[in-house]
């Protein structure tokens, strides 16, 4: 199948049974949709699981989408509101740390070290977050959406998008500048 | 990294590396493909996706709404047409006062006597 096919026509195959079609679309999908969960969830093991069960309610519900409209925000939607049901599950409440176990100590000498460091106040940092906030600046910044997709994402106006995108920036840049320092 | 201004809201490239980089799965996308197929496989063969409660009334919700509206729709037609048919009510006072025989109202309203009151209810019990 040529994975070039548009959104709209794998859909359609989809929802006649053609397996191949989800396929195609799940390897489409699939690295945005594990990067969103992993924003609102953290864990990457929650995030591909909350990921997995946004793919597989998208399949149930594949007959409400409407082939005029991107099914990028569409397919969001539902995984994000997978990862969040997942998150409200937890028994865990407090406003913990993104993925703590990888969070380092001191320095490391290598370059690899020095970028897993980073990775990982970035983890913390983002899951200092609300999660709203972290959801709006991935989708934003990393996914490439627009603010009024993000809207329809988030189920929310689109000036709280540009707030909420606005405010995660500000405080991931304040990280990304006291740690350049820190390296230097 | 740039130092954008508020205002600016174009998507951050270097800020889009670090972050793409710390979310990044720790599978390959590979497998994760796999086990969504294997589920994927795994509910055909248990027959149609189960749909979640909610989306079933979810999908009840409009011909529930319709129903009730035909409905509802058929009882007003119903009602209208007995109405129609069978009015309940005189369509004036002259009808309702005028006897089945004789010079009637005219009598009644211009006499220096007063009615009887037996004649005059008899009179509107027979226009009914």
């Amino acid at each position: 199948m040529a994975s070039s096919e548009p959104d709209a026509a794998l859909v359609a195959k989809t929802v006649a049974g053609d397996r191949a079609a989800f396929g195609v679309l799940v390897e489409r999908y699939a690295g945005q949709a594990r990067r969103v969960a992993r924003a609102v969830l953290g864990d990457p093991d929650d995030a591909d699981d909350a990921a997995q069960d946004g793919f597989l309610s998208a399949l149930v519900k594949l007959e409400q989408y409407d082939a005029k409209r991107p099914f990028g925000p569409w397919l969001m939607r539902i995984v994000a509101n997978a990862a969040t049901d997942r998150r409200r599950r937890r028994t865990v409440r407090q406003a913990e740390p993104l993925d703590p176990s990888l969070v380092g100590g001191g320095p490391r000498p290598d370059a690899a070290a020095v970028r897993s460091e980073l990775g990982d106040r970035l983890r913390t940092a983002l899951g200092e977050l609300p999660e709203r906030r972290r959801t709006a600046v991935v989708l934003f910044d990393v996914e490439g959406y627009s603010h009024a997709e993000i809207a329809q994402i988030l189920g929310i106006p689109e000036g709280t998008v540009r707030s909420e995108v606005f405010h995660a920036r500000r405080r991931l840049r304040t990280l990304l500048s006291d740690w350049k320092e820190h390296v230097r | 990294m740039n130092e954008l201004p508020s205002s600016d809201f174009r998507p951050d490239p270097e800020l889009a590396a670090v972050l793409r980089s710390a979310l990044e799965p720790s599978t390959d996308q590979a497998t994760f493909v796999a086990r969504v197929m294997a589920q994927y496989d795994r509910a055909r063969e248990r027959g149609p996706v189960p749909i979640p409660t909610f989306d079933v009334l979810a999908s009840w919700f409009r011909p529930g709404v319709a129903a009730a509206l035909a409905g509802a729709a058929l009882i007003a037609g119903i009602l209208f047409g007995r109405t129609m048919l069978n009015p309940a009510t005189p369509a004036s006072i002259e009808t309702a006062l005028a006897p089945a025989e004789g010079s009637g109202l005219a009598d009644l309203v211009t006499s220096p006597n007063p009615p009887d009151a037996s004649v005059a209810y008899t009179s509107l019990v027979d226009q009914r």
